[in-house]
């Protein structure tokens, strides 16, 4: 779905024309506030951050970052997040387009009724796998093992289903013509459908890498080792420590969260809007 | 004969294709879920699993009768209701002025989409630093008198619900706008021509034309946060402890069930809240699509 601006209404006068304006800049300027705080206090002395909250920091220092690095092993936190949400995404993005290939144009038997039962299990709440997930985990012995969240995350019906209704668009006389000459099913997936599918790969790769890189619960549940931390994880500690302590490092270590986010999003951000409304905007 | 082989060899394929996701749901979706329904018969704990004791209906029936348990689901609706709709009617706004605004739709859609991107655990930090006892919102209204003194909000028997579902508006807000605008821009602009031509009002082009056409949209987002608002978790966790404060104002079901199977080691019992949660779920969802999909497509 490609939807098109410039749909304004003809003939309104300049002054609504501003009044919008200047009510979305400044809803706008009030929504992303919080986000500026946390590059502006990263940079404060603790003091300020509680008492001068709204203020530019009355001198810049770093002793916050510095504070956050003396007491957490960010490139471990950092390679840890990176080592979930990098092979959560990579497995996603190949068995969903995968499955997502057969569904659509691979026909055998039961494939309609295996789809309509994935469909049923999206509707499951999440809440229902919690516990007995965890009972299995246990059991494997994968408990404080990055596998405990990489495989059980390595598929996800949503996705399939939104790959399997983009693949479905690729026209048959394409998929059909590379069997005449003689392609395998495997050489037709990966020299034809996965490079169409590509608009549809990045929806599922963000949202993907994003729900693993922003994950708390499962990391809170599985990964109890220091050693095994996610940067939230190791986030979450300074906020559970005394409070007021360590205001410096949890502002520096937001910053460090979230900016690097924030820079991927502002560069992606059409694919990014595209993956949750599930709609393109021009 | 030749035909058949050939079926056969692409069924194979098939077959193979949607085995990773056959396998992995079989052992981590219904796996778990026969799994989860055997174990609300046990008393069970992580600590000494072969001490397994069959208890029979014992754990529902304490479900059914756990007023804990009643009290963390009216919890969790009772946010939801104000979240709904805030984000609900926050991004209907948005969404109808972005699509008429005449310069900066673009940047408009992005400021306001920007907070989804960031992780709760840092929402919750930044949220309770602004609304928070010494933040800038309450030190403001003490100022100019709207508040006698500060309020620790998170120890506030009524308010702790309405302020997390405030701190998630802002957060989510962005997703509804979004869904909502995209709806927008589907409607065919000759609606609305016509309408004007009728003379036809703004304010009654809205009710009459945007409203029912963006109603497939509305109720996709009700159905999708009754079933993600009900299953809260770390918002409750960073705020509250695992009991969910003082009168168990921040107590949710999940949290319920995270402090019953890891603090108290009781998973027989966890598995049964789960399934409790789940129930409700269904009849939530159940209802809306009886009730509310009538226009829906």
């Amino acid at each position: 779905m490609t939807v098109q601006m410039g749909t304004r209404q003809v003939g309104r006068s300049k002054f609504v024309d501003y009044l919008i304006f200047i009510v979305l800049l400044i809803g706008g300027l009030a929504f992303a506030m919080p986000l500026f705080y946390i590059l502006l206090n990263s940079f404060k002395p603790g003091r300020e951050i509680l008492f001068s909250p709204m203020s530019l920091p009355s001198q810049w220092t770093l002793s916050g970052y510095i504070k956050m690095w003396e007491t957490l092993n960010v490139p471990l936190l950092f390679r840890n997040s990176l080592i979930l949400a990098v092979s959560t995404t990579v497995l996603n993005l190949l068995f969903d387009s995968l499955a997502a290939y057969a569904l659509a144009k691979i026909s055998f038997p039961g494939r309609d009724r295996i789809f309509s039962f994935m469909i049923v299990t999206m509707m499951i709440p999440g809440v229902l796998f919690l516990i007995p997930t965890y009972v299995i985990i246990y059991r494997l012995g994968w408990v404080n093992q990055f596998q405990s969240l990489i495989i059980p995350g390595a598929v996800s019906v949503y996705n399939i289903f939104l790959l399997r209704q983009f693949a479905q668009q690729i026209q048959d006389e394409i998929v059909e013509a590379a069997r005449v000459d003689g392609a395998s099913e495997w050489g037709i997936y990966w020299g034809i459908i996965l490079p169409m599918m590509r608009p549809a790969l990045a929806t599922v790769g963000i949202l993907t890498f994003m729900g693993s890189w922003n994950d708390f619960f499962g990391p809170l549940l599985y990964l109890n080792k220091p050693e095994l931390w996610t940067l939230q994880l190791g986030l979450y500690q300074f906020q559970t420590s005394i409070p007021g302590q360590n205001v410096e490092q949890i502002w520096a270590a937001m910053a460090v969260i979230t900016v690097p986010l924030i820079i991927v999003f502002f560069l992606l951000q059409d694919q990014f809007m595209a993956a949750f409304a599930n709609a393109k905007f021009k | 004969m030749a035909g058949m082989l050939k079926q056969i060899r692409k069924s194979r394929w098939g077959y193979l294709f949607i085995s990773p996701w056959v396998i992995l749901y079989a052992l981590f979706g219904i796996y778990p879920l026969v799994l989860s329904f055997y174990l609300t018969f046990f008393d069970y704990n992580f600590i000494q699993p072969q001490d397994r004791a069959f208890v029979g209906i014992s754990n529902w029936v304490q479900g059914i009768l756990d007023e804990k348990f009643w009290h963390s689901l009216f919890n969790v609706i009772y946010n939801q209701a104000i979240f709904i709709t805030l984000t609900i009617g926050l991004g209907l706004i948005v969404a109808v002025l972005i699509k008429q605004v005449r310069w900066g739709a673009r940047f408009f859609r992005t400021i306001f989409f920007t907070p989804t991107i960031v992780s709760i655990v840092v929402v919750m930090i930044i949220g309770n630093y602004i609304v928070g006892p010494t933040g800038p919102v309450q030190s403001f209204l003490v100022k100019i008198g709207w508040l006698d003194e500060a309020v620790f909000w998170t120890s506030s028997r009524w308010l702790a619900m309405p302020i997390l579902a405030l701190i998630n508006t802002w957060k989510w807000f962005g997703i509804t706008m979004i869904i909502l605008l995209a709806g927008l821009y589907t409607i065919d602009p000759q609606l609305y021509e016509a309408a004007s031509i009728d003379g036809a009002s703004s304010w009654k082009m809205f009710w009459k034309i945007t409203l029912p056409l963006l109603n497939p949209q509305l109720f996709f987002l009700l159905v999708m946060d009754v079933i993600n608002g009900l299953q809260m978790f770390t918002e409750v966790y960073m705020n509250f402890d695992i009991t969910g404060g003082l009168y168990g104002q921040g107590l949710t079901p999940v949290l319920y069930l995270y402090g019953t199977a890891f603090n108290r080691s009781n998973v027989g019992y966890a598995s049964t809240i789960g399934l409790l949660l789940a129930l409700v779920i269904a009849v939530f969802t159940l209802i809306q699509f009886r009730y509310l999909q009538r226009d829906v497509s």
